[in-house]
């Protein structure tokens, strides 16, 4: 894993990394000894606890994706274009997590692996949106072009964001609202369960982004080096 | 990064295609048994699918592990890609340095 070159970066990327690991020791304590299994889904609801704050990370990391982007195509400075890359992996990463344990929670509260609910569709929708960012970055060392239409795919992704989050209250599907305030709320060791997973997430998340942001300008500065000595 | 790129695509397509297969099935298509059958005859004379709830139960606990896994195994992948992306950016650098100084000792 690459680390910031700066001492003062490490110590707080190193601070960041153990705090996230001993909030996600105690989250998982919290989620499978001290929540209560609930009445009608029984233990498969536990699903929850890592499958809403994973959703949370992957608007973090399509956030950064976009933010990185926005500002790249005003400065474009290759320091923010490795957050828009680094953004846009994580976000997928998260995207794949939801996708995949949201069906896995659904086949035993719905009865089904999917349903083209409106949330589920939408973040299909941004998962392939930014599957395509990747795809366009991976072929090659991108030029100054291909990093500018990625930008703009990046915030054409932004747009599906919103969409996802007001789906249920706007078009109204099958999927939960407890945390909305719709539907009939959650017990108090369950309301701690999620919102220590959310803080912990938030910290994997940050390191992620961070981590690989690091990497991304590595990998810049050596190909410019690499196009510096060909054109020597 | 390919791999999970390459994961969407084909969670994409594994659940478009059943919803197409699905609009393909005629309409009226009689799934019904006839009546008087014993649930014997029933099994020996067709075969029924069942969706939704109706069908096997699925275990919550074998759900709620299996989702568990799939976040820690994801994870760790991402975390033994950025490792991979960083030793070749090692590797690339080393070749580098010593092209610099292989042409600056001539």
């Amino acid at each position: 894993m690459s680390r910031p070159r700066q001492s003062g970066s490490t110590t707080l990327w190193s601070l960041v990394l153990f705090t996230t690991l001993a909030l996600f020791a105690v989250t998982l304590y919290l989620i499978f000894v001290v929540a209560p299994v609930e009445k009608q889904m029984g233990i498969v609801q536990k699903i929850f606890y890592f499958h809403v704050p994973s959703a949370y990370a992957m608007y973090l990391g399509f956030g950064a994706s976009a933010l990185g982007s926005a500002v790249y195509l005003i400065k474009r400075d290759a320091k923010w274009d490795a957050l828009a890359v680094a953004g846009a992996e994580v976000g997928t990463l998260f995207c794949v997590i939801v996708l995949l344990t949201g069906p896995l929670w659904a086949r035993k509260a719905w009865g089904v692996w999917w349903t083209w609910d409106p949330r589920l569709t939408t973040t299909l929708l941004a998962g392939m949106i930014f599957a395509a960012y990747l795809a366009l970055r991976s072929m090659g060392d991108a030029g100054e072009v291909e990093k500018r239409f990625a930008s703009g795919l990046a915030l054409f992704g932004l747009i599906d964001l919103p969409l996802i989050h007001y789906s249920v209250q706007r078009w109204r599907g099958v999927h939960p609202t407890v945390i909305t305030g719709k539907g009939g709320g959650l017990e108090s060791e369950m309301y701690w369960a999620l919102g220590l997973s959310f803080v912990a997430f938030t910290g994997l998340a940050a390191l992620l982004i961070w981590t690989r942001a690091s990497a991304e300008r590595q990998r810049e500065e050596t190909a410019r080096l690499r196009f510096e000595l060909m054109h020597r | 990064m390919r791999a999970l790129v390459s994961a969407l695509v084909l969670l994409g397509t594994l659940l478009f295609v059943p919803a197409a297969l699905a609009e393909d099935t005629p309409a009226g298509a009689d799934t019904t048994t006839q009546a008087g059958e014993t649930p014997a005859e029933e099994r020996a004379a067709q075969f029924v699918g069942v969706t939704g709830p109706d069908a096997e139960s699925v275990p919550g606990g074998t759900l709620l592990l299996a989702a568990y896994a799939i976040v820690w195994v994801l994870l760790f992948l991402f975390l033994v890609r950025m490792r991979r992306l960083q030793s070749q950016t090692a590797e690339e650098l080393e070749r580098l340095s010593a092209q610099i100084r292989e042409s600056e000792g001539r």
